[in-house]
């Protein structure tokens, strides 16, 4: 499973997840949804923009964990 | 999500309903044309015929013809429902479900149905054509229907398909 990490980022950078979402351009749900691993997919181009918010490289807010699937909860709603 | 679409859909949606009203009244004559049809002397002089074997395999055939309307009326209403539930979620915004996709596979099913109950009525009146007493019924069944099955199959697929890339699409971010 992927998961996206956020908060060490977030604090290392002092910005909010309401910051994050409106310099990224995406809603605050969409961000708490990739945040809480309910997501099943992140375009390259929201990557894009996170990483350049958080100026950070994507490994620093991807993680793998072996198990279940990335947002096989989402698709169980 | 309120979005634009043409106008051809709230047209279809109305023709639909006034479909189902008019099948609904097509059943309704058919069955009284069945409560009709045992009153054999009433039939026998409106077609000219005289009592005997081949009156009886007229009026069955007729018998037959009608019970086959009756089903091909409730057919078209399963279309024609099934129909109406899937132009409401155009409307909605969001037609490709896989609801959606079942839909349209029980219309394919409900057509392939009709294609044949139009082979059935085609093979009875075969059986009680003749030139003294010719019975001129259509017995619908075309090429075009045929297609028509092939399309809604495959439209089905289609619609499987596409709510499938829906669903990742909706848990994309």
């Amino acid at each position: 499973m992927i998961t996206v990490i956020l908060d060490d980022m977030l604090h290392a950078r002092r910005k909010t997840l309401t910051e994050l979402a409106e310099e990224v351009g995406i809603t605050l749900a969409n961000l708490s949804i990739l945040k809480t691993g309910k997501a099943r997919a992140i375009r390259f181009s929201t990557l894009d923009a996170i990483c350049a918010a958080l100026d950070c490289q994507p490994g620093d807010i991807l993680r793998y964990e072996p198990g279940a699937r990335s947002g096989e909860s989402a698709a169980a709603d | 999500m309120s979005r634009s679409y043409p106008a051809s859909l709230p047209i279809a949606y109305v023709v639909l309903r006034l479909l189902i009203v008019a099948n609904i009244a097509l059943a309704v004559a058919i069955a009284a044309l069945l409560l009709v049809l045992p009153h054999e002397a009433w039939i026998l002089q409106s077609l000219d015929l005289e009592p005997g074997p081949k009156a009886d395999r007229i009026i069955a055939g007729m018998r037959a013809i009608a019970v086959i309307g009756i089903v091909g009326c409730a057919l078209n209403h399963l279309i024609l429902k099934r129909l109406v539930r899937i132009v409401e979620t155009v409307r909605q915004g969001d037609p490709f479900l896989p609801v959606n996709a079942r839909r349209i596979h029980q219309i394919a099913w409900a057509l392939l149905s009709l294609q044949l109950l139009g082979i059935g009525v085609a093979v009875i009146v075969r059986l009680i054509n003749s030139k003294e007493h010719p019975i001129d019924i259509d017995s619908s069944a075309s090429i075009a229907g045929w297609i028509a099955v092939l399309f809604a199959f495959i439209l089905a697929r289609v619609f499987a398909e596409g709510s499938a890339m829906r669903d990742d699409l909706r848990g994309t971010i």
